[in-house]
């Protein structure tokens, strides 16, 4: 039981990263290696906010986040926007790039040392029943909880969400309809962004932050993507939240030093016997 | 009134021109026809025409205005409504949905305001009703038609581009379609109609063009482009019957 809620804890981080990762392959068809990036971005602003100006914790969370939905639109505007007619590989390989430019533009601004921060909450969790739960998993399991319930939200009860969709699943006719299709993306990459930098300063204080989160956290998060089935948003949530599971699991009785190796087996295992993931895509790009 | 004038028109992909110098004019509350085989260039017109043809070159004039340039969300937002080939239904969104889209064009528009005109659409194609709710991937051809032509009228459109609406339906939907398209511009909006079902089309039109691999071969009334002995031996013999 102890284990399920670790693991349900740290696959919420994975479901949200997976969940930002999936929103952009489906509205503008990016497959974003700089998604892993967006958290630790958002860890190290809470790192920079918290730490070094010992702005109130609070405070550092709102700005953290607001400046990676700002940083989501800059992003879009250098590595997707440029490239978006020259079909996927270039933009994929400019978001590689991006990730590099990244990981290292914080090695020169911040150095190498990893960094930590504070939990949440002071109090060290609370005990229910057998299950001793952390202050920090649990704040992660809220959080991750109330992002998808606002998200499903927005995207089924907006007008706004429809749009969105519109625009994912048929552009040309989005723009026919007078759908500003442009700033629909550029939303898009906004919260996929302002999503990661979440779970980046929600996994920080468990985590070292260092810029090798990075590249671990896209790791799990497109495995949690083919898990669930390649493109699908409940996809992304329940892959990434077995991912957590199987991988907390696997430390606590096969092997710790090998963690993150179940990750590349489960992904592999998935890609050989149901490539499809748990949610084989319903809906046709096109009709 | 003129309400789209159309002068030289070229249009390109890649290398080679697709049309060729194209006039065409269509006056205020007219149906006008845009008649031609396969490959003749007729939904390249349409495209070029909302804004969705980057390499073009000649004039475009709506109501006064010239659009050449434009973005298709501007083009839409001045009143000229695009319903596409193959219909583009969202597979994802509901039939209500989809129709509420279609309103987007227009700002200012409150929720309230525009489940009233969903309503309203919903009365006008009563077969959509019972599947307000029903995804647009499930639908048939002739539903996807109806919730797309419906979706376009959304726009309030002064023009309303329709391509081969005919196309793919069974002979019983095809004539409901054109009894939509006979009453839509009963309520005043202007169409600009392209088929392969000439004699579908040149039923409702008050004026025709028939386009040969990207240039005009011949427009006029209906009666017309009939007694075109040309015309009626390319176009609108037998074969033009189908659909
Ligand atoms: N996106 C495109 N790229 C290249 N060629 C195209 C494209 N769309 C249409 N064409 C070519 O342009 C010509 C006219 O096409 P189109 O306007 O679709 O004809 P129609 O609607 O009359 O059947 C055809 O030869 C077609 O192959
Ligand atoms: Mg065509």
């Amino acid at each position: 039981m102890q284990l399920l809620f670790t693991g349900f804890g740290i696959g919420a981080i994975y479901a949200l990263v997976a969940l930002g990762f999936v929103l952009l392959i489906r509205a503008a068809a990016v497959v974003n290696f700089g998604q892993g990036e967006f958290a630790m971005l958002g860890a190290y602003l809470m790192v920079i906010g918290f730490n070094v100006l010992a702005l109130p914790y609070w405070l550092s969370i709102i700005l953290s986040v607001l400046l990676m939905a700002a940083f989501g639109v800059v992003f879009a505007a250098t590595t997707y926007w440029p490239l978006r007619h020259r079909g996927g590989l270039p933009v994929i390989i400019s978001t590689i790039g991006a990730s590099i430019f990244l990981e290292n533009l914080v090695l020169v601004l911040y150095g190498p040392e990893a960094a930590q921060i504070d939990g949440l909450f002071d109090a060290p969790g609370i005990q229910v029943g057998p299950v001793f739960m952390d202050s920090q998993y649990l704040s992660i399991i809220v959080v991750a909880a109330l992002l998808v319930a606002l998200q499903y939200a927005v995207f089924e009860k907006t007008l706004l969400g429809k749009k969105l969709q519109a625009t994912s699943q048929d552009k040309e006719m989005a723009s026919l309809l007078g759908i500003p299709v442009a700033t629909m993306i550029l939303i898009t990459f906004a919260y996929s962004s302002a999503l990661g930098g979440i779970a980046g300063i929600l996994v920080a204080p468990i985590l070292f932050v260092s810029t090798g989160m990075a590249g671990l956290i896209a790791l799990k998060a497109f495995a949690a993507n083919i898990i669930g089935g390649y493109g699908s948003i409940p996809g992304a949530i329940l892959g990434g939240l077995s991912l957590g599971i199987v991988e907390t699991l696997g430390a606590a009785y096969i092997s710790v030093p090998y963690k993150d190796a179940f990750a590349f087996l489960m992904l592999l295992i998935f890609l050989l016997v149901r490539p499809q993931g748990l949610f084989g895509e319903r809906i046709a790009e096109k009709a | 009134m003129k309400l789209l004038e159309i002068t030289g028109l070229v249009a390109r992909y890649g290398a080679g021109d697709v049309l060729k110098g194209l006039d065409l004019t269509v006056d205020e509350g007219e149906i006008v026809a845009l008649l031609g085989s396969n490959g003749a260039g007729k939904s390249t017109t349409l495209r070029a025409i909302s804004g969705l043809v980057a390499n073009l070159s000649g004039g475009i004039v709506f109501a006064g205005r010239s659009i050449v340039g434009l973005k298709p969300e501007a083009i839409v937002r001045l009143g000229i409504s695009h319903v596409p080939e193959g219909r583009r239904v969202f597979p994802g969104l509901t039939v209500r949905e989809n129709i509420a889209l279609g309103a987007s064009n227009r700002r200012g528009v409150s929720r309230r305001q525009l489940a009233g005109e969903v309503e309203e659409m919903l009365g006008f194609f009563a077969d959509l009703r019972r599947l307000e709710h029903a995804l647009g991937w499930t639908l048939s051809g002739g539903q996807q038609q109806m919730v797309a032509v419906a979706r376009g009228l959304m726009a309030k459109p002064r023009l309303l581009l329709l391509d081969e609406p005919s196309l793919g339906l069974a002979p019983l939907i095809v004539q409901q379609v054109f009894r939509i398209i006979a009453d839509i511009r009963a309520r005043g909006t202007t169409v600009l109609l392209v088929e392969q079902n000439a004699h579908m089309a040149l039923g409702v039109a008050d004026r025709g063009y028939v386009l040969e691999t990207g240039r005009l071969l011949v427009s006029g009334r209906p009666d017309e482009l009939w007694s075109n002995p040309q015309v009626r031996a390319a176009y609108l013999g037998g074969a033009a019957v189908a659909g």
